[in-house]
Formats: C-alpha cells, structure tokens, sequence
C-alpha cells in the first residue's frame, strides 16, 4: 500500500518596520481562524510557523500589534 | 441570461459578484459605487492614516479585475431611487439598470456630532479611503487633537494621534472605553494603551460645541461643563447612519438596518443584502443581530451570492466573527456578540491581560480577549457547537482553557 508523507514548509515570521509600496499586506482579522491561531502561537514560540494548513505566503506582511513579514525558513 | 446588479463594492458587495461570477458564467453582473475607487481593504486604511502603510498595499481590486471577469463596474455613480416593481435602479446621471436580482450593500456613513461646527475644517470621520488620507494629512500637520466616540471605531483615532505625534484628549460620556462590552478592568488596560501612545482618557465627558477660527478651522471643543480642549484635529466616530435613503418608500423591512434571514434575503422578492447595513438572523444567535466586521460582511456577501445564484435558500450564513484592535503592546480580540447575552463571565489575569465571555441562554455568544489570544479558537468552537457551558465558567476562565476540563453535552 503505498503512504504519502506530506512535510509542511516552515515559515518565519520577521518583524518589520516598513512595508514596500509593491507587498501584499494583510490585517491580521483576514485570517482565517487556523491560521490566526497558528500566527499567534509562532509569535509566543520563537516565530516558526508551519505553512500547511494555513493561507500565509512568504513576502506576506501580517499586521498585528506589529507588521510581520512572513518569510520561508 | 440572469441580470444582477449589486449596489456598493465594499468587501461584501465585492465578495458576492465575485461569487456570482463563479456560480453563474452567462449572467450579466453590474456593481455600482458611488465611491470613485474599486475595492480597496478598508480594514487597513488606518494604518495609512496613522502614517504606517503606503497606499499601494490597500488597493484591492484593480479595474481590470471587473473587465477580466466581464463584471461592469460603475465608479462614483449614485443610486437614487430603486423600483422594486420594475426591477430597475435609477442613478444620478438618469440611467436606468434593470436587474432580476439585486444586492444592497452600500453600508453606512459616519454619523455626525449634531452640535455647533460639527463639520468645520479639521473636524473628521473614519470610513473611507479618501477620509484617510485626509485624516493623515490633517494629522501630520497637527499638534493638539480631540477624539469623541468610545468605541471601536473611536479608538482608531486615538491610535492615529499616537502614531502623529498629537497630544490626544480623548472624551467619552461614560466612565471607561467601550462601556458595553468591558468592565472597568478590562477598560483599564485599553486605558492605559491610550496613554502610552499619548492620548489621555477624559471621562464622563463628550462635545457640546466646537470652536474655530475666522477661516473656520477648528480650534477647540467645549465640553458639557465648559472644559475647554484646545485642538487642531479631531475625530468624532459615535456610530454609523445606514445609506438607505436612495431607497425611497420601497416596502424594505427595516430596523436599524436591513433586515435579512439567514439567506441574506429581504422581504421583497430577489431583493438581497448583505455587509454592514444588513440585521441579519443569526442562526448560532437565534435572533436578528448585526456585525461590522470584514469577515462577517465578505461571508455575508458570498452567501448572497450563492443563494442569488442558485434561486433557492441553497446555503445559509453561519459565522462567528472576529475584531482586533493592534494599535498597542498587547493584542485585542472581540468575537461574537460581546455586547448581547443574559450573562457573562470574567478575569483579569495582569496589568495587560483580561478576559470577557458572554453568554446566552447558557451558550457562549462572544467575548473580549485582551494580551492572551490563546483561547479565541477553542472559545468560539463553543459558540460554534452551542454548547450550554455557562455553569462551567472557571473552566473556561483558566488561564489555559482546555475543552476536555468541561463536563461531556448532555443528550437532548
């Protein structure tokens, strides 16, 4: 029987001071419910996040209490 | 070929053409706004006002994404009358749409302060784009400001004055920040926020006038007892009033709001809402409710579509919605309703971190999370499952909550 393992990417989130005119920005109430909750929990972790099963993209900028660029590990 | 005509293209209004794109190829698609710019992402505008983000980044929708979905786009073009008989929307310029099925969403404005020089030079309200970019210039150029309004959409305000640098007197009739939904210890917090970006919290207060100069600019504002704040800039957010009034004397049940079921459909045959301006039946609810937040109106819009789409009550709008607030050290969450509900439960765990959770007939029904964020997923899967868990509030007020401390649903 063949398995598919599947190995979720690993994000980083960077904590930016400002945004260039050509980012995508997204307000942190965009995200969806998995992806809020994974967003806060990489900032309380040391800002790993994994990727799978969340809508975030690297070159993303997330604004929350500050802007965080989502960028892959 | 189905002709639908969608009035307003904020995020809702956006959201169900572009449904009805995808659920309908052949049909005709109008989308007609009176604002002079496509779809831009209102949620962020603040942070432009606040000096923070480019414009750039807000834009959403380029024209050419209408043109590439064959969707006609009709910019700064004002509705002034609807012909629910006829099906016809009349605009400014004399033109006559039909439509076999609309779509209201056209949200609201802001609601002026109904006292002397309420509109005077300087003096501004927070919906739009272009009132952003007014607000940052106003702002930028302004030392001393008054901010009138305690609420969610006030405290914008109070957050752009502390990005500008303006020394920030914020009035407010009660005696704490969103006195609906936060006791005095979460209100505290927010409090605090405000005085570490500058902005100081004045108390049982409001605006009984303005003041201005001979250019009309305003000065100052004069509070019930006299108090005079002197100010270049202000921000008066007490509320939304809901456009409608192109609607003329058309029988569209209304209440503070268009009334809609969980369908977003009116009481008048093809005639939907959606967004903001909608009283829609919430089903996790069990009554009519409303919501301004942009994943309320954006579902909202798409569940519109689908059904406009489909002819039929083919899906209903089941959501629980989410609003932050950014502007300080720590994180704030609203969910729900945290305004309604026969109970509630609270905590304050530190000097930033609070907790609210309302309830309903026994049922979690929203809530406020300040600094910890952590249990907002768990918090509204319970609203979600409609679960009765009001006798089991210390569960659920433990600094880490875990679902499976809470005693099993009982069988109905």
């Amino acid at each position: 029987m063949a398995t598919t393992t599947s190995t979720g990417r690993s994000l980083t989130l960077r904590r930016v001071d400002s945004v260039a005119p050509d980012a995508t920005v997204r307000h942190i109430d965009q995200l969806d419910d998995r992806t809020l909750e994974r967003f806060y929990a990489a900032l309380e972790g040391g800002c790993q996040l994994t990727a799978t099963g969340t809508d975030l993209v690297p070159g993303t900028v997330v604004v929350a209490t500050d802007y965080y660029r989502v960028e892959a590990a | 070929m189905t002709e639908y005509v969608i009035i307003g293209d904020g995020i809702s209004g956006s959201s169900a053409a572009e449904t009805l794109r995808e659920e309908d190829p052949e049909s005709s698609i109008t989308v007609i706004t009176d604002e002079g710019e496509a779809l831009y992402n209102r949620i962020l505008i603040k942070e432009h006002a606040k000096g923070k983000l480019p414009e750039a980044p807000i834009s959403i929708h380029e024209e050419d994404w209408y043109a590439e979905r064959d969707i006609e786009l009709s910019l700064n073009t004002h509705v002034t009358g609807v012909d629910t008989d006829e099906k016809v929307v009349h605009t400014h310029e004399g033109d006559e749409i039909g439509y076999d099925k609309l779509l209201i969403a056209t949200g609201g404005t802001p609601t002026q302060l109904p006292v002397d020089d309420s509109d005077a030079e300087g003096i501004h309200h927070f919906w739009t784009f272009q009132d952003a970019r007014k607000i940052r210039e106003s702002a930028e150029a302004a030392e001393k400001g008054v901010i009138v309004g305690a609420g969610l959409l006030g405290i914008d305000f109070a957050a752009v004055c502390g990005a500008q640098g303006v020394e920030g007197k914020y009035l407010m009739r009660g005696d704490r920040w969103w006195r609906y939904a936060l006791s005095g210890e979460g209100a505290e917090i927010m409090h605090e926020g405000m005085r570490e970006v500058g902005v100081e919290p004045v108390f049982d207060s409001g605006v009984d006038r303005f003041e201005t100069d001979d250019d009309g600019k305003v000065v100052a504002a004069i509070g019930p007892d006299g108090e005079r704040y002197e100010c270049d800039f202000a921000g008066v957010a007490i509320g939304l009033t809901f456009n409608t009034e192109y609607l003329g004397d058309i029988d569209l049940e209304q209440d503070n709001g268009i009334l809609v079921d969980q369908y977003m459909q009116t009481n008048l045959e093809d005639v939907y809402a959606a967004g903001d301006i909608t009283r829609f039946y919430d089903v996790l609810l069990g009554e009519q409710a409303q919501n301004g937040s942009w994943g309320s109106a954006k579902e909202q819009g798409r569940i519109a579509g689908v059904n406009m789409a489909a002819d039929d009550e083919a899906e209903e709008f089941e959501w629980v919605s989410s609003y932050s607030i950014t502007h300080f050290d720590f994180p704030f969450l609203s969910f729900g309703h945290p305004t309604l509900g026969d109970e509630h439960a609270e905590r304050k765990y530190s000097d930033t971190e609070w907790r609210r959770i309302a309830f309903k007939d026994g049922k979690v029904v929203g809530g406020v999370l300040i600094g910890d964020l952590s249990p907002q997923s768990k918090l509204k899967q319970l609203m979600r499952e409609q679960r009765d868990v009001a006798d089991q509030k210390e569960v659920l007020l433990e600094e880490t909550v875990d679902l499976d401390d809470l005693a099993p649903p009982q069988e109905q």
